[in-house]
């Protein structure tokens, strides 16, 4: 047991809440200027970059930081912590976001440029950043509710039909999800007396009433499981993004799903941790087998670019469950390899999609044919994040896979290990179906824009692909951070040490955790 | 220098992928310097190989179990100058036989992709590394099949081959992942040493059968032999250097490689070997039924990988070393033999047998190399493939001996399958070359340029100088190959005479059997096609592919309706199972009776109120009416704080109903009728169960939890410290402002950003009825 002591206080894990927030109130008050909201929104997305990344050095340097909120001490207070696990978060969210961003100035018609995307696009970012970073779980609920509203009213940014139908199934499913939130932080609050997080994993660990505890654990299974878009509780999503602009769905693959994946590896690493073999080997295991089978036989069904991508979300996110539900150092980095490498190479699809619907004006697959010859670029930069998709050497979703079949077969886990390679298997085989529609076949169908025309689309993805064979051949650093992150979320003394100091650390020690 | 070769296609990829298009149709000839200076540096390190091979070995992922570790040696080192050689050959003969206005760039990127795959997957020491190579040259097979991938056959092939081969490295990797774990190294060399160890483990049967999955499914073993005739819709230059020479050898590299760690079992002997010589009868059979000559030969080369197979399989040093012999000429007539089928096609426009006859006037030289290739096939003697035949049948009726009365069956099928071989080797030059000029190609018959008869001309050369020398490269070559395989000192008997034996009899048997046979052989054809049973494999996974098609269909279309109602519904009842599964399991629903107060009177009155009004709600048909139930049900909660004496939340939540309920009577308007879809019985009886039970749900655990104070709660903090510490006597208020100041923000930003939302929602529609009446207006003024 080492490091067993207090972080020291910094504002830092706030910045880039606040940076983003600040940039989207300067961009309410010029909204309507195009070029005003260009370079005001870059600027901002540009400074929460910097912000990302001077926290990042700093925990990667000095360990966990903590931020009280009106120095009000914990537990009463409410407290940003930043330690590896979502410092890396911030980090790739920002790096995503500002690439997203690009795409989004580049694609987006004037008009929504125009009216409020900019402003609502740093309220996203920021409402991303506080979940990531709260120490607080009812202000993980308050800043889920900003992340819900900002995403909901960009998804029916420009109040299309279909649009508003979406989005309307949208904020009802995701406000049923923000009810049970409620109930599952009352019953928590009421048993045992707090919503600090490092709080609630020392009064977990030495509660006496453990059967009851297991029931609002699974509450949060399914409050964190409806974000994370989880079975039997995903319906939600695949249909719903694709009504998006390309920049808004991207933005939302890297960002919402990861947002509930997030709080699950944070919730159960750290205070519901007690009953491992029923929550995570047991119920995890579960819904990831079911969540990757069932996220993936949608794109082998379907014929929709952005549909196959959208269902893809699903049956990935179910891979990242099933690291934290093995519940082991190496599956663990595992998943969080997987879910840095998701939010990456997942957008940069979803931005090839973009920019190939931009060229030929429908994302139906039967109607186009023969990109690439016409557009090489394109098509070359849509095979190789394929390819990372499905988890295929040397792109970074090949090792993240690896660690997690690595993990998985460690622990003894044959069945859910031998389910996640079919489901390796039917991923490639839908990016192949797109592959052979779009990118193969006869040279033939609209084409809007020519190839010069088209690059500055693709650059984006071209950088978030870059980004996956980076992660790929420097997979050691990517796997050795993801580890030792794994092994810190394994030790949660080392949090509550960090936020309540080492004698609230020895009742976990106490308790055998 | 083991990385640097390596690296080398893959930097020259790289630049043909940024530069390549500038080049044009000369491209090829200019990277065929990668494979040539490869080749060179192989053929230097011929009989310099320190013993136990050139290793080079960098830490990676030690969690994983990867290392980047490499090594050559023998047995890499046979594989490596064929993949660099034959590279460089086809590298050179394709600058000729693609068109000059087809897309040079592509194809050399992808050749030289698979290349440096390639050389990865026989230099990786490490097996997982390997299987990165591995499945790098199923990519690069993949891209290089639909080459042509206007054609719809190009694209299935493709496919195909990658589903098939995927799946097999698929099972392959989780059969390394095992073998990790039982033997705690992925190091081949390590690995050999822990053999016995490993085929004590539990795990063995598993390991075997995943690892020969994928080596199966890549060498094209039967029932997984399907993919490579498919493939042929690649360019004939490919189908020479993967499908034939390199790739497809793969499978055999790999059981080779691990024979020494998982062989010498009868859990491994028998499957490859049995394997091997199916593989190798259905092959030929199934080769002799061919009209299409690349058809022809992708069969032929099934049955020679199945020969192969079944000498690798019996493991003995002088199998393993008949098996490399017979590999290495394999390739080379095997290349010759498909690039000259590419010449023939590329100067008549067609390679069917149909058509093609008497060609031996008009190309002489592409005559004189398919037959002498052809030939040596046929394991005519002093030519190359009789040498190494020979051998495997040595080996083949050594290890029948020890199976008593079935001592005939392994040489007995072994010689069948050489006469079919014979039988349809004699096809490819005397039906093509042979007999009359019919005049019934598409163009008229003449040579081939000198420069693409180069490449078959000089694996022909090998051929027949290996048959007639084989110590060229027996000793140099061959034998390295198997004492790294045998994990000793091997040397293999070449010789073209070694009187009149077993195996001699056998070559005799299959080449007068052939002769015999050949004017027959249309009739053979006939009853052949009656006593097969035609593509089962082929159907098997069309249904396969179709089954996964229609049941992913099925599946999500009945799950993913589109309907809010529907998703609620599943939500929800996932709600009440996990949560309520959760409950049953622990303790169950038994509440304690100090979770019950006794409500008082107003309380209940309260309650029924609310409850009252949710059901109407539920019930009514007129908005209107919904509309101030709702705000009935909102007042009684407020009457309820102040029962409870809380009056800030009081007076908040009376200004939240006020004002919904008069915003929603303002919009009511705006709002469409109500209209209730019909919803069949069971259903609704569904709906009603699902949503009393996620009620009593919510209810219980609220009551469970009032009962359930563990701890004694942070608020007492908030009380002491309202005042002193916040300034303020209203609790509520401090909490709000200060103590939990950061709440209020994120709530005051909600709330601007859903403000924002209605402006928008409200500005788009008052866009919208603008438009419409403009061109409303518009419409009349016309």
């Amino acid at each position: 047991m080492s490091n067993l002591q207090l972080a020291p206080l910094s504002n830092l894990p706030v910045l880039p809440v606040v940076v983003s927030l600040l940039f989207a109130v300067l961009l309410i008050l010029g909204h309507g200027r195009l070029r005003y909201q260009r370079a005001v929104g870059a600027a901002g997305v540009l400074a929460a970059l910097v912000a990302d990344l001077i926290l990042f050095t700093t925990v990667l340097r000095e360990g966990p930081l903590v931020y009280r909120a009106g120095d009000w001490p914990a537990p009463y207070g409410i407290l940003f912590v930043a330690d590896r696990l979502n410092v890396l978060l911030v980090l790739v969210a920002g790096v995503v976001g500002a690439i997203t961003f690009w795409f989004a100035v580049r694609s987006l018609d004037e008009a929504r440029q125009r009216a409020f995307f900019y402003p609502l696009f740093h309220v996203q970012l920021a409402g991303v950043y506080g979940a990531f970073l709260t120490g607080d779980l009812f202000n993980l609920f308050v800043f889920y509710e900003v992340t819900l509203l900002a995403s909901f009213v960009l998804l029916t940014l420009g109040g299309e039909r279909f649009q508003l139908q979406e989005g309307l199934k949208y904020v009802i499913i995701n406000t049923l999800s923000s009810a049970f939130f409620l109930v599952g932080v009352a019953i928590l609050y009421r048993t045992l007396g707090t919503v600090n997080m490092a709080d609630l994993a020392v009064k977990v660990a030495s509660a006496p009433d453990q059967g009851w505890l297991l029931v609002i654990a699974v509450v949060f299974v399914v409050v964190f499981g409806l974000k994370a878009a989880i079975f039997p509780l995903y319906f939600w999503l695949p249909y719903s993004y694709p009504t998006a602009p390309t920049a808004i769905a991207g933005l939302f693959a890297a960002l919402l799903s990861k947002v509930g994946i997030y709080s699950l590896f944070r919730v159960f690493t750290l205070i519901f941790v007690a009953q491992v073999s029923v929550t995570h080997h047991g119920l995890f295991l579960v819904l990831a087998s079911f969540t990757m089978v069932l996220g993936v036989l949608g794109p082998v069904a379907q014929m929709d670019f952005k549909r196959i991508l959208a269902f893809h979300i699903v049956s990935q996110i179910g891979y990242m469950l099933m690291g934290l539900g093995f519940y082991t150092p190496v599956a663990l980095a595992g998943g969080i390899y997987h879910i840095v490498h998701n939010m990456v190479i997942k957008t940069g699809l979803f931005l090839t999609a973009g920019a190939t619907e931009e060229v030929t004006g429908t994302s139906h697959l039967e109607r186009m044919s023969g990109l690439l010859r016409s557009h090489p670029v394109l098509a070359a930069v849509f095979f190789m994040s394929g390819l990372s998709l499905a988890g295929m050497p040397p792109f970074s979703g090949f090792f993240s896979k690896l660690a997690l079949m690595v993990g998985g077969l460690q622990a003894g886990g044959y069945l859910v290990v031998a389910i996640s390679v079919a489901v390796s298997f039917l991923t490639l085989f839908s990016m192949i179906k797109i592959w052979r529609y779009v990118y193969w076949g006869p040279d033939r169908g609209e084409r809007r824009l020519d190839a010069r025309a088209t690059s500055p689309l693709v650059w984006p993805a071209a950088a978030l692909l870059l980004i996956s064979v980076g992660m790929g051949l420097g997979a050691s650093f990517v796997f050795d951070y993801s580890y030792a992150t794994a092994l810190e979320l394994m030790d949660p003394a080392r949090y509550v040490a960090a936020v309540l100091g080492p004698q609230a650390a020895a009742v976990l020690a106490h308790a055998g955790l | 220098m083991l990385p640097t070769v390596l690296t080398l296609p893959f930097v020259a990829a790289g630049l043909v992928a940024l530069f390549g298009h500038r080049a044009g149709s000369k491209l090829a000839s200019v990277a065929l310097a990668v494979p040539l200076a490869i080749f060179a540096w192989l053929v230097a390190q011929v009989g310099a190989l320190p013993p136990g091979g050139l290793v080079w070995s960098h830490g990676w992922i030690e969690e994983l179990g990867l290392a980047l570790s490499f090594r050559l040696d023998g047995w890499s080192l046979l594989f490596a100058l064929l993949i660099a050689g034959i590279g460089t050959l086809v590298l050179w003969y394709s600058r000729f036989y693609l068109g000059p206005d087809e897309d040079h760039s592509k194809f050399v990127l992808y050749l030289l992709l698979f290349m440096g795959s390639m050389l990865g997957v026989v230099f990786a020491e490490n097996l997982l590394v390997l299987y990165m190579f591995w499945e790098l040259t199923s990519i690069s097979s993949f891209l290089l099949i639909g080459y042509w991938h206007e054609r719809e056959a190009s694209r299935e092939g493709a496919l195909k081959a990658l589903v098939i081969t995927v799946i097999g490295g698929f099972a392959m990797l989780v059969g390394l992942l095992l073998l990790s774990l039982s033997a705690g190294t992925l190091s081949v060399r390590e690995l050999a040493l822990k053999a016995s160890e490993i085929q004590a483990h539990p795990f063995y049967p598993w390991i075997v059968g995943l690892i020969l999955a994928g080596a199966f499914t890549k060498s094209a073993q039967v029932p997984f032999h399907i993919w490579l005739p498919s493939a042929m819709e690649a360019p004939t230059p490919v189908s020479a250097y993967l499908h034939s020479a390199t790739m497809v050898k793969a499978g055999l590299y790999l059981v080779g490689r691990l024979s020494l760690v998982l062989g010498g079992t009868a859990a491994w002997t028998y499957p490859v070997v049995v394997v091997g010589l199916l593989t190798m009868l259905v092959g030929s059979y199934t080769a002799l039924r061919q009209r299409d000559l690349k058809a022809l030969l992708a069969y032929s080369t099934v049955s020679q990988l199945g020969f192969i197979m079944a000498a690798l399989g019996l493991g003995t040093p002088g199998a393993l070393g008949a098996a490399a012999f017979h590999l290495f000429n394999h390739a080379t007539f095997k290349g010759a033999l498909f690039l000259v089928v590419g010449i023939v096609d590329h100067e008549t426009g067609t390679r069917d047998l149909a058509k093609l006859g008497g060609l031996r006037r008009a190309m002489p030289w592409s005559a004189a190399f398919m037959t002498l290739s052809a030939l040596s096939l046929a394991g005519v003697p002093l030519l190359s493939g009789f040498i190494s035949k020979e051998l495997i049948f040595t080996s083949l009726v050594e290890a029948g001996s020890l199976m008593g009365g079935l001592a005939w069956l392994l040489p007995g099928v072994a010689t069948v399958a050489s006469l079919l071989t014979a039988l349809y080797s004699f096809v490819l030059f005397h039906e093509v070359f042979d007999g009359q000029a019919r005049g019934t190609t598409p163009r008229p018959a003449r040579e081939a340029s000198p420069a693409l008869l180069l490449s078959p001309g000089l694996l022909t050369a090998v051929a027949v100088l290996v048959g007639l020398g084989p110590h060229l490269v027996t000793g140099s070559l061959i034998d390295p190959a198997a004492s790294a395989l045998a994990g000793q000192p091997v040397e293999i008997h070449a010789a073209l005479w070694h009187g009149v034996n077993a195996p001699f009899l056998m070559s005799a048997t299959a080449l007068v059997g052939a002769l015999a046979f050949y004017p027959a052989r249309h009739r053979l054809r006939a009853l052949l096609e009656r006593l097969t049973t035609r593509w089962t494999a082929e159907r098997a996974y069309q249904a396969f592919l179709n089954g996964l098609m229609g049941l992913a269909q099925r599946v999500t279309d009945r799950h993913m309706t589109g309907r809010l109602a529907d998703y609620l519904l599943y939500i929800l009842i996932a709600f009440v199972v996990l949560v309520g599964g959760t409950v049953l399991a622990n303790g169950g629903f038994a509440l304690r009776p100090l979770d019950l107060a006794s409500p008082t009177v107003v309380e209940l009155v309260l309650l029924a109120a609310m409850v009252a009004g949710t059901l109407f709600v539920v019930r009514t048909r007129s908005g209107l009416a919904a509309i101030i139930t709702l705000g009935v049900v909102g007042y009684s909660v407020v009457l309820l704080w102040v029962h409870w004496q809380a009056p800030d939340l009081a007076l908040t939540q009376l200004v939240v109903e006020s004002v919904s309920v008069v915003l929603l009577l303002l919009a009511f308007v705006h709002f469409p009728k109500l209209e209730r879809k019909p919803v069949a019985a069971g259903r609704r009886r569904l709906n009603l169960a699902v949503a009393v039970l996620s009620g009593a749900m919510v209810s219980w655990l609220s009551i469970r939890a009032n009962g359930t104070q563990l701890f004694e709660p942070i608020s007492q903090y908030f009380i002491e410290n309202s005042l002193p510490l916040g300034g303020g006597r209203n609790i509520v208020n401090v909490i709000l402002v200060d103590f939990r100041g950061l709440d209020t923000l994120g709530e005051i930003t909600v709330l601007s950003i859903a403000a924002l939302g209605v402006y928008m929602l409200v500005g788009s529609r008052i866009r919208r009825t603008r438009r419409e009446a403009a061109e409303r207006q518009e419409g009349e003024g016309l």
